[in-house]
């Protein structure tokens, strides 16, 4: 089976500095894909380099079938891959139904409309006319991840959702992403946090100052290895 | 007592036309975050085109005027997408000197093809019709329509920034270009919109300056000086604020007049500067 998403050397680098790479990494329909990682360790700078928005990238980054390395970051939107960014970068002078819909109407049409994520996320439904800077954090996590899935991607990627939140609203976004993953969309989950990605992987690719030093399949490997690798002992 | 009156009446409805003027370069300041020096510029040349058109065809000020609207629309949006876009995000020098630059050659290109002389367009008797109120006001029906107008395009950008799709999608743009590109709205075009609205405010802005005032290929930069004082005393991002910053200096060019001609203009400087010492961020600030 070809792969959803499927990368091939891909680096990254800031100036004379190299942040990632050359890394090569699949994802497929259906899966739920962890990528773990220390800070500074070239998470984030995967997830924007699939993106188009990576400082300067080479490699190959292959989606469906397509060659996708050289389109704007628009383009890879509109093609069904959607980054729910590290720091949520919601638009904060937008209400929380605006945000929303500028997800809903640039994507494709597919499972998630409105009522549906008001049905998975009840707590933005009161709020919808609200602007967004009124929320908590992890009402405003809700928002971002609302507006990524709206777009109905078939790709959705997760760059530290969980981030500064408070471990019932993290189980609760948690809850979410294997219900995403039983649609046939790929996802991509970005965590320091090794326990909770780890739980809900299909498989999982650890990154060390820009390189994979371990991967595989959580049910196969033992936690003290990925510790070691982890933080690179 | 009644001459008083009616000097802040006339300097409140005189504020009407410079809130027009400054309508545009509000939004692109609000919204795309730099300040267009060819604004003014901008103005008198559509002041031009629609001198010409009249002089080519016959017809009257307003259809005109009307027919300059979608040419400025499209310009607008060509303006943005090819020019000003590149420079745009690359710090605050480049796009002023390129505004600069566009400026100068629409200076130039009025003067080369229409001569230094000044120009004033006929509305057809609508200039001299004046409404006498009472109490020593007489209202001039071309400066109310004007003033009446500016609160209809205020109403009218307030309503399609905040209530439409389009108005949503220029919001987030000007909030984060590059999350609006992750989500997929292409945040040029946004943009190029945006500036085809500014265009259409710079067309109906120059239809109506051309009757009530005179203008040569220079008069732009004073064009551009009122519209900037006005947008920084509303405050950066207020629409209804800009309205309330060209009424203030209209109504302090009218009393500077009062004590002598040669204190109209200067008047106007002297409270802008007043009022941004007291309150830099203007009086109705949105960001
Ligand atoms: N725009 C940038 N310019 C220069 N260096 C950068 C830039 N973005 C990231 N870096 C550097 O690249 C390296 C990798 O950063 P990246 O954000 O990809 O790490 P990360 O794994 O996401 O870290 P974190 O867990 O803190 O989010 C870091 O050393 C970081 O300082
Ligand atoms: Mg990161």
């Amino acid at each position: 089976m070809d792969a959803l998403l499927d990368i091939t050397d891909l680096s990254v680098s800031y100036g004379p500095f190299h942040a990632l790479g050359p890394v090569s990494l699949t994802v497929g329909a259906g899966e739920i894909v962890s990528i773990i990682g220390a800070n500074g360790a070239g998470k984030s700078s995967l997830m924007k380099a699939i993106v188009g928005q990576a400082g300067r990238s080479e490699g190959k980054i292959v989606f469906e079938g397509e060659d996708i390395t050289a389109r704007t970051t628009a383009q890879i939107a509109r093609a069904g891959i959607a980054l729910v960014p590290e720091g949520r970068r919601l638009f904060p002078s937008l209400t929380v139904e605006e945000n929303l819909r500028i997800g809903w109407e640039v994507g494709r049409q597919g499972a998630f409309g409105f009522d549906e994520i008001y049905a998975l996320f009840p707590a933005l439904a009161e709020r919808r006319t609200l602007h967004v800077r009124h929320l908590s954090g992890g009402q405003q996590q809700m928002v971002a991840l609302g507006r990524g899935l709206l777009a109905n991607p078939k790709l959705l990627l997760c760059d530290e959702i969980s981030l500064g939140l408070a471990p019932v609203v993290i189980a609760d976004l948690y809850r979410i992403i294997p219900e995403i993953r039983d649609r046939g969309i790929g996802i991509v989950i970005v965590e320091q946090d090794i326990t909770r990605s780890l739980a809900v992987a299909d498989r999982f690719y650890c990154l060390l100052e820009g390189r994979v030093n371990l991967s595989g399949r959580p049910t196969n490997t033992n936690r003290d290895e990925v510790a070691r690798h982890y933080f690179g002992m | 007592m009644g001459e008083l009156a009616n000097q802040i009446v006339q300097g409140v409805l005189v504020g009407g036309l410079y809130a027009m003027y400054a309508m545009g370069l509000s939004l692109s300041v609000g919204v795309m975050r730099f300040v267009n020096i060819a604004h003014g510029d901008l103005i008198v040349l559509f002041s031009f085109l629609i001198l010409a058109l009249i002089h080519a065809t016959g017809i009257g000020a307003l259809p005109a005027t009307l027919m300059t609207l979608p040419i400025a629309f499209v310009g607008g949006y060509f303006l943005q997408r090819f020019l000003l876009q590149r420079v745009l995000g690359q710090g605050v020098l480049p796009i002023i000197l390129v505004t600069f630059g566009l400026s100068i050659i629409i200076q130039n290109g009025l003067l080369g093809t229409f001569g230094a002389d000044t120009r004033r367009v006929s509305g057809g008797g609508f200039e001299t019709a004046t409404l006498r109120i009472g109490g020593g006001i007489n209202i001039g029906v071309l400066p109310l329509t004007i003033f009446i107008v500016a609160i209809l395009m205020v109403l009218a950008l307030d309503w399609l920034l905040y209530r439409t799709r389009l108005g949503a999608r220029i919001r987030a743009v000007s909030d984060d270009p590059a999350t609006a590109n992750l989500v997929g709205l292409p945040s040029a075009r946004v943009y190029a919109t945006a500036m085809g609205i500014v265009g259409v405010t710079i067309a109906i802005s120059a239809g109506f300056m051309s009757i009530w005032t005179n203008f040569d290929p220079t008069a732009g930069p004073s064009r551009l000086l009122i519209a900037f004082e006005a947008v920084v005393l509303g405050g950066l991002g207020s629409l209804w604020g800009t309205l309330v910053g060209g009424i203030i200096l209209g109504v302090a060019q009218a009393l500077g007049a009062q004590i002598d001609v040669s204190w109209q203009l200067l008047a106007g400087h002297i409270v802008f500067l007043v009022i941004f010492l007291a309150r830099p961020e203007g009086l109705f600030p949105k960001y």
